[in-house]
C-alpha cells in the first residue's frame, strides 16, 4: 500500500538532489533546472499532504507554486541570455561584482572556458538511390 | 546744563573719544590718535570741575538723573541712573584732571609706536568705564564700570601682547581680581536681599539702616564686598597682579594701576559707608587686612630693583593706608574715616601718577628701569629729576607736601579709633603700629629709590643710545603739572578749615553713615577732624628718619651698597618673600595638577567613546570576507543555517 510516507520519500529525494546539483553545478541553466526540481519536491510534499488530510488547499498551493515558478522560468532565462551576451559564458562564479570591497575575487579555478558552439546547419537526406558504403555523403545546404 | 547732564557729558566724552580713535586707522590718520583723547579727556576735566563747583554751591548736593531704562527681567526693571555727590564729583574731577595730563604724557611717551591707535581707543574705553563706576547709582551699572575697568586693564597691561611675560602678567592681573569679583558679586546679591530688592544704591541703604539685617547677614556681606575691593585694590593676600601689571607701558602704570583704576575698591567702600558703619566686625577686618598690606608692602618695596615696582609696591602700600583709614568706620565718625581715605586717594593719584610719568620719562631715555644700571641722572634731565623729587617726597610724608597732610590724617584716624571704646581697640592699636612701621618704610624705599636714579656719578646704560637726553616737553607739560598738584593739592583744600572733609561729609551715604554712627554709639558726630600733633609729630618724624636712613646709604650713588647684616632681609625683600613661588606651590601647582588629572579622565572618557565605536568595526573586520559575492556560497550558508535550525528542532522533539 503506497502510503503518504513514500510520497515524501520521493518529494525529499527530490529535494536532496536539487539541492546537491544547486550547490555543485556552477552552470547557470543547471542550477536553475536544480532549483526547479527543489520546488517540486516542496509542491509534491503540498500535494501529498493535501490527498493525506482530504482537503484541496494543498493542491491549490500547489498549482500556484507552479504557475510562479513558470514565471520564474521565463524570467531567468531572460536573464541568462543577457549574461551571456556579455560574457559569453554561463560560469555563475563569473559574476562576483557584488561583494564587499577589499575582499578578493575568488580564484579562477574553473575548466576551459565553454567552446564557442559551432553553428550547427540543418540537413536534409539527400534524394535519390542510397549511397553505396564508403561513399562519401555530400554535405547539402 | 544740569548737573545729571553734565555728568552724563563727562561720562560719554571719553567713549566718544574711543569710538573716534577706532576711525583713524582706515582713514590712515594713526598719527593722530591722540588728537580725540586729549581733547575728550580734557573737556570731560574741565567739566567735572564745573560739575564739582555746581556740586559745591549746590543746597542739597546729591542729584540723580530721570531713570533710562536698560533692561527689565519679570519685576525687575534696571536702569540707567547715575548720582552726582560730593565723593562721586571729587573721585570724577580727580580721574578725568589725572587722565587728561597722562594721555598728553602718553602722546610723547607712545610716540611712533605702533598699536597707537589701539592704546588710545582703550585709554578712552577706560576712563569711560571708570567714571561710569564712579557716578553708578545701582550696583548693576557699578559692576558694569567695574568689569569694564578690569577689561581695559587687561588690554593694557598685555599691550604687548606679542612678549609672554606681558601676555602672563595680563592673563595673572584678569584672573587674581577674579578670585575677588566672585565674592563682590555674591556680597551685592546678599546685600540686595536684605534691602528689600533696591535698585537705588542710596534707598538700599536707608532700607538697610531702617530694617537692619541680622548682624551676621551685614557681616557677611561687608566681608564679601570688601574681598571685591581686595581683588581691584591689590591687597593681602590678591595684591599679586599688581607689580606683574607694571610690563604694561609705563603711563598705563600711572593712569590705572596707581591714580585710578586701583582706587576703585576704596571708593566702593567709601560709597558703601553707612553699611560698614553698622558692622564692627567687618570693619576692624578692613583695617587688619589694610595694615599688614601696607606693611608687607613697604617691605617688598624695600628690596626691588626695577624702578616700576618699588612703585607698584608703594601703591599696594598706600592703597593699604586708605584701607586701614576706611576701617576706623565704625570706632570713630564714618565721615572722618571716610574723608581721610579718599583725601588720601586724591593725592596720592597726583604724587604717585607723577612719580610713574617720571620713571616713565627716565625709561623713555634709558632704554630701562633696572636702577643698578643708571644713576647720577639729575644733571642730564633736571626736569625730571625735580618733579620726581617733588613726588618722592610728597610719597614719604614730608611736610607741608600733599602726602603728609593726608597721611597724617590716616594716622589721626586710627590713633582715635585706639581710643575710642570700640570693642577692636586693640585690633586699631596693632593697625596703628603697622601703619607707622610701613610710614617710616615708605620714606626710605622712595628716597633710596630716588637717590640711586638721580645721585652720584652719572652712568648710562649702553642700550640708552641717543636717546639719553631730557624728555620733550609734551612729557614734562605733564610732570609739572602733577608735581605743582603734589605740592599744593593737600595743603590747599584740607589743613586750614577741613575744606575738603566738610565737601565729602555733604554726600548723602556719608551723613547717613554718621546717622548710623550716632545711633549705634549715642555719640555725637565730629564734625572735622582735629590736627593732633603728636601723631603729626611722630609720622612726621619716622619720614624723616627714613629720609635720612636712605640719605646716609644712597647718597653717594653708584651700585646699591648693602650692609653686610641686612643682606638676608634685602633678599627676602627683592624676591618678594618669596609669595609668588608659595602661591605657585600651594594654588597653582595643586590646581594644575588637577587640571591634568581631569584632562586624563577626559581622555579616558573619550576612549571609552573610541572603543564604542571599534567594536563593530572590529566584529566587521572579520564578518566581511562572508560576503563574497559567489551566489552558491550563500547558499551553502544557507543550507547550513537550515541544517543547524533542523538538528536542533529535531533535537527538541525527540528527545
Amino acid at each position: 500500500m503506497i502510503g503518504v510516507w513514500h510520497y515524501l520519500a520521493v518529494a525529499a529525494v527530490l529535494f536532496g538532489l536539487g539541492l546537491v546539483g544547486f550547490l555543485t553545478r556552477r552552470n547557470l541553466i543547471t542550477m536553475f533546472l536544480c532549483a526547479e526540481l527543489m520546488l517540486q519536491g516542496v509542491v509534491l510534499n503540498l500535494v501529498a499532504f493535501s490527498k493525506f488530510h482530504g482537503n484541496l488547499s494543498g493542491q491549490v498551493f500547489g498549482l500556484v507554486v507552479i504557475t510562479v515558478a513558470a514565471c520564474e522560468a521565463g524570467m531567468a532565462m531572460a536573464l541568462f541570455v543577457l549574461l551571456y551576451r556579455r560574457a559569453k559564458t554561463l560560469d555563475a562564479s563569473d559574476w562576483q561584482g557584488v561583494r564587499e570591497d577589499q575582499i578578493p575575487a575568488a580564484p579562477e579555478e574553473a575548466g576551459p572556458p565553454m567552446a564557442e558552439p559551432a553553428p550547427a546547419y540543418p540537413t536534409l537526406t539527400p534524394a535519390g538511390a542510397r549511397p553505396s558504403a564508403g561513399e562519401e555523403a555530400p554535405a547539402r545546404v | 546744563m544740569s548737573e545729571t547732564t553734565l555728568a552724563m557729558a563727562v561720562v560719554l566724552l571719553p567713549l566718544l573719544a574711543a569710538v573716534a580713535t577706532t576711525v583713524l586707522r582706515p582713514l590712515r590718520l594713526v598719527h593722530l590718535a591722540h588728537v580725540p583723547a586729549v581733547v575728550g579727556f580734557g573737556a570731560a576735566a574741565v567739566l567735572a570741575f564745573w560739575l564739582l563747583l555746581q556740586v559745591q554751591d549746590a543746597k542739597v548736593p546729591s542729584f540723580i538723573n530721570a531713570p533710562i531704562p536698560w533692561f527689565s527681567l519679570g519685576n525687575l526693571r534696571v536702569t540707567v541712573s547715575i548720582h552726582v555727590d560730593p565723593l562721586s564729583a571729587t573721585m570724577l574731577a580727580t580721574v578725568t584732571f589725572v587722565a587728561a595730563w597722562i594721555a598728553i604724557f602718553s602722546a610723547g611717551y607712545m610716540h611712533g609706536d605702533s598699536g597707537y591707535d589701539r592704546y588710545f581707543a582703550v585709554m578712552g574705553l577706560f576712563v569711560f568705564s571708570m567714571c561710569l563706576l564712579v557716578l553708578a547709582n545701582n550696583f548693576l551699572l557699578l559692576v558694569a564700570g567695574w568689569e569694564g575697568v578690569g577689561l581695559c586693564s587687561y588690554l593694557l597691561v598685555g599691550y604687548y601682547y606679542a612678549k609672554p611675560s606681558a601676555a602672563a602678567a595680563a592673563r595673572k592681573a584678569f584672573l587674581v581680581t577674579r578670585l575677588g569679583d566672585v565674592g563682590f558679586l555674591l556680597g551685592i546679591f546678599l546685600l540686595w536681599q536684605a534691602g528689600h530688592y533696591e535698585m537705588n544704591l542710596n534707598q538700599l541703604f536707608t532700607n538697610l539702616v531702617l530694617h537692619p539685617p541680622s548682624d551676621g547677614t551685614l557681616t557677611t556681606a561687608c566681608l564679601l564686598l570688601f574681598c571685591g575691593a581686595v581683588g581691584k585694590s591689590a591687597q593681602f593676600p590678591l595684591y599679586v597682579w599688581l607689580p606683574d601689571a607694571m610690563e604694561g607701558p609705563t603711563p598705563v602704570s600711572a593712569l590705572i594701576h596707581a591714580a585710578t583704576m586701583v582706587t576703585a575698591g576704596v571708593y566702593l567702600l567709601a560709597r558703601c559707608a553707612p553699611i560698614y558703619a553698622m558692622s564692627s566686625a567687618a570693619t576692624a577686618t578692613v583695617a587688619l587686612i589694610g595694615g599688614i598690606t601696607a606693611c608687607l608692602a613697604a617691605f617688598l618695596a624695600v628690596g626691588q630693583t626695577d624702578l616700576k615696582r618699588v612703585l607698584a609696591y608703594s601703591t599696594v602700600s598706600q592703597l593699604g593706608f586708605m584701607f586701614m583709614a576706611l576701617g576706623c568706620m565704625r570706632a570713630i565718625t564714618p565721615g572722618i574715616a571716610v574723608a581721610a581715605a579718599i583725601f588720601h586717594l586724591f593725592t596720592h593719584a597726583f604724587f604717585k601718577a607723577l612719580l610713574f610719568l617720571g620713571s616713565g620719562s627716565v625709561m623713555h631715555a634709558m632704554g630701562g628701569v633696572d636702577i643698578r644700571k643708571f644713576g647720577g641722572l639729575r644733571r642730564l634731565m633736571p626736569v625730571t629729576h625735580l618733579t620726581f623729587l617733588a613726588g618722592a617726597a610728597a610719597l614719604a610724608g614730608i611736610p607741608p607736601l600733599a602726602g603728609f597732610w593726608s597721611k597724617d590724617q590716616i594716622l589721626d584716624a586710627l590713633n582715635e579709633a585706639c581710643d575710642s571704646d570700640s570693642p577692636n581697640g586693640a585690633i586699631y592699636a596693632i593697625v596703628l603700629g603697622l601703619a607707622l612701621i610701613a610710614a617710616a618704610m615708605t620714606a626710605f624705599y622712595t628716597f633710596r629709590a630716588y637717590f640711586l636714579t638721580f645721585w652720584g656719578e652719572e652712568r648710562i646704560p649702553p642700550e640708552a643710545g641717543h636717546h639719553a637726553h631730557e624728555s620733550p616737553w609734551v612729557m614734562l607739560a605733564p610732570l609739572c603739572v602733577l608735581a605743582v598738584g603734589a605740592v599744593f593739592a593737600g595743603i590747599a583744600v584740607e589743613p586750614f578749615g577741613n575744606g575738603f572733609s566738610h565737601f565729602l561729609s555733604r554726600s548723602p551715604s556719608v551723613e547717613l553713615a554718621n546717622v548710623v554712627y550716632a545711633k549705634q554709639t549715642n555719640l555725637i558726630p565730629i564734625e572735622h577732624p582735629h590736627l593732633n600733633l603728636t601723631v603729626a609729630g611722630v609720622g612726621m618724624g619716622l619720614a624723616f628718619l627714613g629720609f635720612g636712613l636712605a640719605a646716609v646709604l644712597y647718597r653717594k650713588g653708584g651700585p646699591e651698597v648693602v650692609p653686610p647684616m641686612l643682606v638676608p632681609v634685602f633678599e627676602a625683600s627683592k624676591n618678594k618673600l618669596y609669595v609668588d613661588e608659595i602661591y605657585n606651590a600651594t594654588v597653582v601647582k595643586p590646581a594644575e595638577v588637577l587640571a591634568t588629572a581631569s584632562r586624563q579622565v577626559d581622555g579616558a572618557v573619550g576612549s571609552l567613546a573610541r572603543l564604542v565605536a571599534f567594536l563593530p568595526k572590529a566584529v566587521g573586520t572579520f564578518l566581511r570576507p562572508l560576503q563574497n559575492g559567489l551566489v552558491q556560497f550563500y547558499a551553502l550558508g544557507m543550507v547550513l543555517g537550515l541544517a543547524v535550525f533542523l538538528t536542533l528542532v529535531v533535537a527538541r522533539f525527540t528527545r
